[in-house]
């Protein structure tokens, strides 16, 4: 019970300590051929991420609230021990997902290596113990491996976070390893062969700018399956409230997390001009450079909050959302403004209950 | 004693179709009945003429009303296709059975109950009572296999059909009496009542099926094969047919009308659709994939593999990377996904899925790109000379004898004037077929006149034409509604605006209400999407012109005005932007374009023009913006009142200042000055302006300048060149002589009256 322990007095507990009791429930009924390693079968796999009820009664809740065909893609490219890349907009739950995986697959989420402009070759393959190594020389007890050499070692899941922005040089280490499934140690003259279970799940942002984009060799080698931004408004409204609600209290701010006013109205306005057509199919429209994702949404909402909490009288209101609305929107300075002008006068402009943010957002575009 | 076999079938489905074509090949039975109206018996023979090629469909029409038609599509997998053909190369009898249409069509066009006696002795009234007579399209054919395959946990039925029917190393004729009992079950558990109108429309089918099978057998057949849907199969199988008394009850006092039948081209497109048969096939390259591999018997490929192995093609030929080592890991893919799914073996959506994810880095487009060519296909069939006339050409006789107007082999010339009903009805008749591609007529010039009632036409008819109407009828069974459909499928194919407004322009001529829909449905899509502003500038016009004249003719615009709305909106939102930093060349489109929508604005008196005027001010009022669509901006301005000439002189001052690059100040004049020249004419201080400028400007500058301004000049009227030559004379004369010459009103009243009149205006003076 140790791990329970370490549960509850941590921060943010890891999904397979978190979800410890669903695990073990799913592994308990689960009677399908598991590939190696695997401590569950790709079935029970993709309902630990979906949730459903199992035959003994026990509810499984869903991990990720989306379709069902990509997580089935997902699961089937790590069992044909193909590398599998998650792309996405930022706040498509990628990571989420990739964690999930990691646990249910492996029973483990903990092997990870997070990409930066900085990531050197060592966190993706191994380092030395200096001291050791200049004692003795050269040795496997000199070495200290990465994670990626720890999970070929004991043949489970290693998660590679944000991939594309690891500099193109060190991404393509990952090249061998993927194909040949072996880590070649010059220095020892060794190699670390991958044990059965061991596979990659990496993650990557499809929208950023100035990004190393994967080698189309090293891009081959992964089966890729594209995180789409919710489905349903009502989906997407919760969960910027939820996030907002929580970072407000974290910022306590005296504001009225209860009733989050214009949540629906931006959310609304993103998804518009993100889709290129209104709510009801009837205009179509032009897309901003903007991603317009969820996370956009929710730092528009964040900024109105603090704006009505310190100046207003801490309801949000259109006028508290509109200055930070525009600056998600308006990217690029010229053409962006024409998209924006033109939705403003089409679509805002027609909707009679949105009068007070059409002026917010003219009173704005005049003071410019 | 006869032996009858049914054999219960998908309708285009490839497994049905090789199946069927086993069971036959075993059977040899002397006699095959396929599911189909008895009309079709007629035109069956033709399908094995070797210019026949597949997709066709059968065509059945009430030759009264060809609006009334039904199309009966035909694939190389389908099985009656296959059992066809097999019938007529080993000269087996072969027919169709079915409710004839002459029934199903009579019994759509009459609103009342059809069969007083069948419905009197069911003990109620029928369903279809209430029921609007509906264009028979799409006979209800319920997709039983699809319901088994889907109940076994397949999405893909054919997979199914695959794993659980091909895969059985049994008899061919046993697997479909397997079939049969199974569906039987289905049958059972249809809870549907008695009077429900797919059940009576089903039951009135199946007895008519029945009879012709009992006509079949008392000819002393030895073997009868009997192909249909699998849902019907039940009912078909000899032992279990109710008396013939029950099924003559349900058969007695039908109405009847009058059909035709032939045979259409038909395309892979139109096999996706729900036309025809009730089940509409998604995939025709997937089953065509399936049936090819299945009819060739080779064991050693993988239909998967050999799939994806297409794909990658189609991607390479999209010059997109596909790699073979890609197509192994797509297909092993492939298989992993249908274990995930518990499926035995990937259908279309796990290939699907694989090629996207392997082959495609997780992007849906790329696979959209071959989605057309492979999944749906690109075949187009054709049909032999010899086959019946299509309703097409039917519709067009009957309405050519309508308005007494017989084709010449002739050239011959023809002025109609729109006026006069009959020769309008003329004039419509001929700009559809125009659409349709059958240039029956030629409209030439119509001379010296700007009156919009008249048209010439030089009329020839050529026996080409013919093929181009049979070729034309794939679009509809009239002339109206077929350009109707042609209109909206080139509207959906259109590349640029400037098509789509000419298409709605010739909606207008032709008279096609209908066809607006389609157009404009697109026109809105893509007036959103146009980034650039000239081209939304230039769509104005014909948009405006729509609503002024469709309103003439009686056609619905209300649609078109929401679009001239929105385009007018965002075109004055981007005017300002898209000026700037223009070249000469695209100044002077912009400057056409400017032109050309004001033209349009100002046919509808009713629009709202302060967006417009305020995007026109943004413009004129910029000086990074090209002298000749500011000065043009300017132009528009002061003839709508907004700017006064004060204001004009001192921009025009400041244009032509100094500082100014003389070649840009001559651009903005040209701007300023093109169209009339009454502005010069009139105001002597803008002229006395310019000629400062023109006497101001350095020698070899002036070089330069002058073919400009001689350009903007020479668009004059000799008169007005000479009156502009006069006022400089006198340039340098006192302002006050000019004024005050006296006006002799008496003298002029009458004239002035007149000139009212005309106008519209209450003379009372």
């Amino acid at each position: 019970m140790t791990d329970a322990q370490a549960g509850t007095d941590v921060l943010r507990a890891h999904a397979e300590n978190a979800y410890a009791e669903e695990l073990s429930a799913l592994a308990a009924v689960d009677d399908r051929p598991r590939p190696p390693s695997w401590r569950l079968s790709p079935w029970a796999v993709t309902t630990y991420i979906l949730g459903g009820t199992l035959p003994n009664g026990i509810q499984v809740t869903p991990k990720y609230l989306g379709s069902e065909r990509l997580v089935e893609i997902a699961v089937a490219s790590l069992a044909t021990d193909r590398a599998l890349l998650l792309l996405g907009v930022p706040g498509t739950a990628k990571t989420w997902l990739g964690e999930h995986l990691a646990a249910a697959v492996s029973g483990s989420s903990t092997l990870v290596v997070q990409g930066t402009a900085g990531t050197p070759e060592e966190a993706l393959r191994y380092g030395w113990n200096y001291a050791r190594l200049l004692a003795d020389g050269p040795s496997r007890a000199a070495m200290v491996p990465g994670p990626v050499m720890r999970a070929m070692e004991t043949g489970s899941l290693v998660r590679v976070e944000e991939l594309t922005r690891i500099p193109s040089d060190v991404q393509d280490s990952l090249i061998t390893i993927l194909s040949e499934k072996t880590l070649p140690i010059p220095e020892l003259n060794e190699e670390v062969q991958a044990r059965k279970g061991f596979n990659i799940i990496a993650t990557a942002n499809n929208r950023d700018k100035g990004v190393n984009d994967l080698s189309s060799a090293l891009r081959r080698r992964f089966n890729t399956v594209v995180l789409p931004l919710p489905d349903s408004i009502d989906q997407e409204v919760e969960i910027v409230t939820t996030r907002v609600r929580s970072l407000g209290t974290a910022l306590e701010l005296p504001a009225d997390l209860a009733a989050l006013s214009e949540v629906r109205r931006v959310v609304t306005v993103m998804r518009e001009l993100r889709a290129g057509v209104t709510q009801d199919q009837r205009t179509t429209l032009k897309s901003p450079s903007a991603t317009l994702s969820t996370a956009e949404a929710i730092s528009v909402m964040t900024n109105g909050l603090s704006l009505a909490a310190h100046f207003g009288d801490g309801t949000v209101r259109a006028q508290d959302v509109a200055a930070s609305l525009v600056g998600a929107v308006v990217k690029d300075p010229v053409q962006d403004r024409v998209i924006w002008q033109e939705y403003l006068e089409t679509v805002v402009r027609n909707r009679p209950e949105w009068k007070d943010l059409y002026r917010a957002c003219r009173d704005l575009e005049s003071s410019n | 004693m006869t032996d009858v076999h049914v054999l219960g079938i998908r309708h285009h489905g490839p497994g049905s179709a090789h199946s069927v074509a086993e069971a036959l090949a075993s059977l040899r039975p002397d006699l095959v009945l396929v599911e189909g109206p008895p009309e079709l018996d007629g035109v069956i023979p033709l399908l094995s003429d070797p210019e026949m090629v597949p997709p066709v469909a059968g065509l059945i029409y009430a030759a009264e009303e060809p609006r009334i038609a039904s199309f009966y599509p035909m694939a190389a997998f389908s099985a009656e296709w296959v059992a066809i053909r097999w019938a007529l190369s080993t000269g087996t009898l072969v027919r169709a059975i079915d409710l004839p249409a002459a029934h199903t069509f009579a019994l759509h066009m009459a609103p009342e109950p059809p069969a007083p006696s069948s419905s009197e002795d069911d003990g109620g009234p029928s369903a279809e009572d209430g029921e609007p007579p509906a264009p028979p399209q799409q006979p209800y054919r319920p997709d039983a296999i699809g319901m088994l395959a889907g109940a076994a946990g397949y999405s893909d039925a054919e997979r199914w059909w695959e794993d659980a029917i091909e895969h059985r190393n049994t008899d061919p004729v046993d697997r479909f009496a397997a079939l049969t009992e199974a569906i039987a079950e289905i049958r059972a558990a249809d809870d549907r009542p008695g009077d429900h109108p797919d059940v009576v429309e089903n039951n009135r089918r199946e007895a008519a099926m029945r009879r012709l099978i009992r006509a079949a057998m008392r000819e002393g057949h030895a073997r009868i094969a009997v192909v249909c849907g699998a849902y019907h199969a039940p009912a078909l199988v000899p032992i279990g047919f109710p008396p013939v008394s029950a099924d003559n009850k349900v058969l007695a006092g039908l109405p009847k009308t009058k059909v035709a039948v032939t045979w259409v081209p038909w395309t892979s497109n139109r096999l996706s659709l729900r036309s025809g048969y009730g089940a509409g096939v998604t995939a025709p390259g997937w089953y065509q994939h399936l049936f090819a591999h299945w009819m060739a018997r080779d064991s050693a490929t993988d239909v998967s593999t050999t799939w994806l192995v297409r794909v990658a093609r189609a991607l390479r030929r999209e010059n997109l990377d596909a790699s073979t080592a890609s197509v192994v890991e797509a297909s092993r893919m492939a298989n992993a996904l249908a274990a995930v799914r518990g499926r035995p073996s990937p259908g279309l959506t796990e290939l699907d899925d694989a090629a996207q994810a392997v082959l495609c880095d997780g992007s849906p487009l790329p696979l959209a790109l071959v989605h057309r060519e492979l999944t749906v296909g690109l075949e187009l069939g054709n049909v032999p000379e010899t086959a019946p006339t299509v309703p097409l050409a039917a519709d067009l006789a009957a309405t050519q004898r309508r308005l007494r107007w017989k084709p010449g082999a002739m050239e011959e010339v023809l002025t109609l004037d729109l006026r006069k009903p009959g020769q309008l009805a003329r004039s419509v008749l001929l700009h559809r077929l125009a659409l349709l591609g059958v240039h029956w007529g030629e409209q030439n010039e119509t001379g010296r006149t700007t009156g919009t009632f008249k048209e010439v036409w030089t009329l020839h008819w050529q026996p080409e034409l013919a093929v181009a109407v049979v070729e034309a009828s794939r679009y509809g069974t009239t002339v109206e509604s077929a350009a109707a459909t042609c209109v909206s499928e080139r509207a959906q194919g259109a590349g640029s605006l400037t098509e789509l407004s000419e298409l709605l322009a010739s909606c207008l001529l032709a008279d096609l209400p209908d066809g607006i829909g389609g157009v404009v449905t697109v026109l809105a899509e893509r007036t959103a999407l146009q980034q650039d502003v000239a081209p939304l500038l230039e769509t104005i016009a014909p948009l405006a012109r729509t609503c002024r004249y469709g309103n003439v003719r009686g056609v619905d615009v209300t649609g078109v005005r929401k679009i001239l709305d929105t385009t007018v909106v965002r075109a004055c939102v981007g005017l300002p932007t898209a000026s700037a930093g223009l070249d000469d060349e695209s100044a002077d489109a912009m400057r056409h374009a400017v032109d050309s929508a004001q033209q349009g604005l100002s046919l509808l008196p009713d629009l709202p023009l302060e967006d417009w005027h305020r995007a026109l001010a943004a413009v004129a009022g910029s000086d990074r913006i090209h002298g000749s669509v500011a000065g043009r901006a300017t132009r528009l301005l002061l003839d709508a009142g907004l700017v006064d000439a004060n204001d004009v002189a001192a921009r025009l001052s400041r244009r032509l200042s100094i500082a100014t690059p003389a070649r840009e100040a001559a651009a903005w004049l040209d701007g300023l000055l093109s169209g009339d020249a009454t502005l010069l004419v009139y105001d002597r201080r803008l002229l006395q302006i310019v000629d400062d400028w023109v006497a101001g400007v350095d020698d070899e500058i002036f070089d330069d300048v002058l073919p400009l301004l001689r350009r903007t000049f020479s668009a004059f009227s000799r008169p007005e060149r000479r009156e502009i030559g006069e006022q400089l004379s006198r340039i340098g004369e006192d302002w006050q002589t000019d004024s005050g010459t006296t006006l002799d009103l008496a003298a002029a009243g009458p004239a002035i009256r007149t000139m009212a009149r005309y106008l519209g205006w209450e003379a009372t003076a």
